[in-house]
């Protein structure tokens, strides 16, 4: 074993100094409110997810697996990483230096090319057709793990555009485990207690509301009533924590570290609703379809995400969050190694590359390999059936023998033809 | 009718209850049969019947999409002859509020809230209000003709699902799978490409049929006098071609109603292909000799095709009842059977017999025991069976319907819809169009979904605890509840106008006690805590549903 410190080690991270003073300081006198929630979430050190979705494809050419001077390499070096002998992009210097605590698989090789079918085949995890639609992952993990104890909404998608509750990602499980979507980063309408009302005042017609329930639901069919409860009893704990879902008040040089870009800003909200115990967190970004003038199109890209993306890592790492918290960071398929006429790359599910972190993950593991010219999958490719595998068991679900009843249907929750990648579990 | 006594053996059952049928002559008591004799034989005690209070506000809810008024359900309650509820349905049936509710509620099936048009609302309007028979408002709608003014609105389920959204290609596809689930029940989306994978019946010939004749047609703007969206039919002169993408097995049809023959192509010279040719200088489009769309329409709109009137017993079913007799109401198929399939070819056969009138069938079925069955569960049960029937399903109220009562219950109906009684009023002023709004935001399902159950949202519940609007109304002013509820001094009373208004039913005494208790606590601030008792109610389940 290298006993020698790793070069890392020696930078000082600024906010695990804030956490740990924050700490002493009995929370919230250095860090303000998101040192504080850090450290509540922390105690219950429940498991949670960040899925960061690139909308379209990134290159892994240009990002995970670079293959400088070949024939389908493009036009930008590769450089070393934090983890010896191991390069990525050099679009990603910020990532370089998050290496070790990532788990990146190189060798995905998947099956559709179309948008259509790739971000639903790929986000709900390709089961083998049933008949039925499969849930997305941030709704299989609200069904399987529920809401944390903070009782916040267990699937927050924080999004560019607009937002709401979208019902369409829980497929068969219901509209309940749909997400609650944060668009352009901000908060749902109406999650203020109106001004005319108390506290108290709000609480009291609240508990009659739930009086009259109670006393309706003793003659009537329980579904609705149930469906209902939870859905008033999840407002109500939103509205008690509304102050995370406030950007307004994020200090500058936070929102700097991330990026005054949008990925930049939405990754820090979702950083904020993680240390506050949200379950299960989705940023999406949009933009990723460089079918022309792609490398253009990727150093603005992927500069953005390289900052978002690290600097959570970074602050996920200090607050001790990254422990207990899953992390993914991907899109519908990889890019092609051919360079088209456009000087773009068209989509290519053949061989491309996912990274992740956290928790039931080997830090600075790297799985699988593309042929020199990165143009297929060396030995044998990871079907998205076998991340879902694999995520689940990261999250401590045992994804090959728990199922879904679906109105006394069983259903498997991944694919039951695959298993996880081992080589990169804990 | 009480609940009745519960016989355990299914088929003795439904022996002993067959002597019924034969004396069932019309068809509700027929109908009644087939649902009791079913959950007789399952063992499965049936709900009471609606008391009046229980019956009136779903009646009118149905109808005329809003709740009844407190002096209309008093006057319904003392009102002593035994007819008076076939009295009641009469007036619903004839009064205007009836078409437009029906056009409502089959806008927001058709369309699945994609939009909406004023010239299509007022189509699907004139048609329930003249008694159109469904089978011509079918041919009207899946064969548009944007030359007659009155007819053009039909023409908006086509023209709107062809409409370009981005990049993506024209939705012939979804048009063509809309077509088939509402008009026939059957969503044949998988048979694009394939056979379908769980579903027999359903191949992709049956899918291509339909799909031939709808991108023959292309979207086509027109200016001038008929201004608006218009729809050009091509020259359809050959079969379309497809190929499995599962087996590589080729095929090809014509026009073809799903489960139907294939329209044979004529051959046409050259100059007698057009009735009248398109002017592509005017914009005008022109129309073919042999319209496949024409052909579509009357082939599948008709007596003959068996999903056309099963499709339209399932859904008037579904409207009334709150469940499909077949389930999912779009996969109707040999081997999905309905939970009663006499009943469906019952009600197929009369819906063919009375020629395809809605309001009549509809008039059947509400007169119905099984519709006017009430929705506690029989005592003693915590569940009963949905596809039974034996207890009245609980239906989501549309965000039309929540809207129109909400506006109702709080006394504010006339300010915001009609303009009406605003002298002396202080602060914001709002109007329909801002209830509607939010409204739909709020209670409406996202735009291509179907709206068929119960779904809470938390977008919902936020809405109703926060809204300017929703607390608006329950701040005092002239003639609304909280001034009507002011004005009384006593608890009874109080509870009474409380529970009539916004409940369309009187407060039990527990239920009187607790007002009595309320309004003790807050006797320094009435008014606004007033205002919180109404929330409260109006917050209520029992108010969200039509139950």
């Amino acid at each position: 074993m290298n006993t020698l410190c790793k070069p890392w080690e020696h930078e000082v991270s600024r906010r695990q100094f804030l956490g740990t003073a924050a700490g002493a300081l009995a929370c919230g006198a250095l860090g303000g409110l998101a040192s504080a929630h850090a450290g509540e979430a922390m105690r219950g050190k429940e498991k949670q997810v960040l899925f960061v979705w690139l909308d379209g494809g990134m290159s892994q050419l240009e990002s995970w697996d670079p293959k400088p001077d070949t024939q389908f390499g493009g036009p930008f070096r590769a450089i070393p990483t934090s983890i010896p002998g191991v390069h990525i992009s050099e679009l990603m210097p910020r990532c370089a230096k998050q290496m070790h605590r990532l788990s990146v698989v190189r060798s995905l090789c998947t099956k559709d090319n179309s948008h259509s079918a790739g971000v639903a085949r790929i986000q709900r995890g390709d089961p083998k057709n049933r008949g039925v639609v499969y849930p997305f992952f941030g709704s299989a993990v609200a069904k399987l793990m529920g809401p944390t104890q903070s009782k916040l909404p267990p699937y927050v998608w924080i999004k560019p555009g607009s937002g709401g509750f979208i019902t369409e990602d829980a497929g068969f499980l219901g509209p309940k485990y749909g997400s609650l979507a944060f668009g352009d980063g901000k908060p749902p309408e109406d999650l203020l207690r109106h001004a005319s009302l108390s506290h108290e005042e709000d609480e009291e017609r609240n508990e009659l509301r739930e009086m009259l329930n109670r006393r309706y639901a003793k003659r009537h069919r329980p579904a609705f009533t149930e469906a209902s409860s939870y859905v008033f009893d999840t407002a109500r704990e939103l509205m008690a924590r509304a102050d995370i879902f406030d950007t307004s008040k994020l200090p500058a040089r936070e929102v700097e570290r991330y990026g005054r870009t949008q990925i930049g800003q939405h990754m820090l909200v979702a950083r904020n609703m993680l240390e506050a115990g949200v379950r299960f967190v989705k940023v999406n970004s949009y933009g990723w379809d460089t079918h022309g003038d792609h490398f253009n199109g990727h150093v603005s890209l992927v500069r953005k995400f390289d900052r978002a993306f690290a600097a959570i890592i970074e602050d996920l790492a200090a607050s001790g969050l990254l422990e207990h918290t899953l992390v993914v960071a991907m899109s519908e398929f990889g890019r092609t190694p051919r360079i088209n006429g456009h000087i773009g790359r068209d989509h290519w599910p053949e061989a491309w590359s996912v990274a992740m972190a956290g928790t039931g993950l080997k830090p600075g593991s790297l799985v699988g390999a593309t042929n020199d010219k990165g143009t297929f999958v060396k030995d044998s490719g990871h079907d998205i059936g076998a991340l879902f595998h694999t995520w689940f068991s990261a999250l401590g679900i045992n994804s090959e023998k728990v199922e879904y009843n679906n109105h006394g249907q069983p259903l498997p929750v991944a694919h039951d033809e695959m298993t996880p990648i081992k080589e990169i579990l804990a | 009718m009480q609940s009745r006594p519960s016989f355990r053996g299914g088929i003795a059952a439904t022996l002993l209850a067959l002597p019924l049928f034969a004396q069932a002559q019309s068809l509700p008591e027929r109908i009644d049969f087939y649902v009791e004799a079913k959950a007789l034989a399952a063992g499965q005690p049936l709900s009471p019947a609606t008391g009046d209070e229980e019956f009136l506000r779903r009646v009118c809810l149905d109808f005329a999409g809003t709740l009844p008024s407190s002096e209309a359900l008093a006057a319904f309650v003392r009102d002593p002859s035994p007819d008076k509820r076939a009295k009641a349905l009469e007036r619903l049936f004839e009064a205007p509020a009836f078409s437009e509710r029906m056009a409502e509620a089959f806008n927001v099936m058709l369309m699945e809230r994609n939009g909406e048009n004023e010239r299509w609302r007022s189509y699907l309007a004139e048609a329930f209000r003249a008694g159109k028979p469904w089978d011509v408002m079918a041919r009207e709608i899946i064969n548009p003709d944007f030359k007659e003014e009155a007819l053009r609105g039909a023409g908006f389920f086509i023209t709107r699902r062809l409409e370009k959204v981005g990049q993506q290609e024209t939705d012939y596809p979804g048009l063509t799978r809309d077509t088939g689930r509402f008009f026939m029940g059957v969503d044949l989306q998988c048979c694009q490409c394939h056979k379908h994978l769980t579903v027999g019946d359903y191949k992709q010939v049956d899918f291509n049929g339909l799909f031939v004749a709808f991108q023959n047609a292309k979207l086509q703007e027109v200016s001038g006098e008929k201004k608006g969206a218009s729809l050009a039919e091509g020259l359809l002169a050959k079969k379309y071609e497809f190929v499995s993408v599962l087996s590589g097995t080729k095929g090809e049809t014509g026009p073809r109603v799903p489960f139907g023959v294939e329209v044979p192509i004529p051959p046409l010279a050259k100059e007698e292909q057009w009735l009248e040719a398109p002017d592509p200088k005017k914009k005008i489009p022109g129309v073919p000799r042999f319209s496949p769309l024409k052909e579509l329409a009357e082939r599948l709109a008709c007596a003959e095709n068996p999903y056309f009137a099963r499709n339209l017993a399932n859904r008037l079913w579904f409207l009334v009842m709150g469940r499909g007799l077949v389930e999912p109401l779009d996969l109707i198929h040999s081997e999905n059977p309905p939970s009663h399939p006499e009943l469906l070819d019952l009600l197929a056969a009369a819906i063919v017999e009375h020629k395809f009138n809605i309001k009549s069938i509809l008039r059947e079925l509400v007169h119905t025991r099984t519709y006017q069955r009430s929705s506690l569960l029989p005592e003693g049960a915590k569940e009963t069976p949905e596809a039974l029937f034996a207890c009245a399903a609980e239906r989501p109220l549309s965000a039309e319907q929540l809207m129109r009562s909400f506006l109702a219950a709080t006394g504010e109906s006339e300010r915001v819809v009609e303009s009406k009684g605003w002298e002396g009023v202080d602060g914001a002023k709002y109007g329909k169009k801002d209830f509607e709004k939010v409204f739909a935001a709020a209670f409406a399902n996202a735009a291509k979904e179907p709206e068929l159950s119960v779904n809470p949202t938390l977008k919902a519940a936020l809405f109703l605890r926060n809204n300017e609007l929703v607390l608006w109304s329950l701040k005092r002013r002239p003639g609304n509840l909280i001034d009507r509820l002011c004005a009384l001094e006593d608890a009874g009373p109080i509870a009474e106008a409380l529970y009539g208004s916004v409940l369309s039913r009187q407060p039990t005494p527990e239920e009187k006690a607790e007002t009595a208790a309320f309004l003790a606590k807050h006797e320094t601030s009435r008014e606004k805590a007033l205002g919180r008792y109404a929330w409260a109610l109006l917050s209520s389940i029992e108010f969200f549903t039509n139950h």
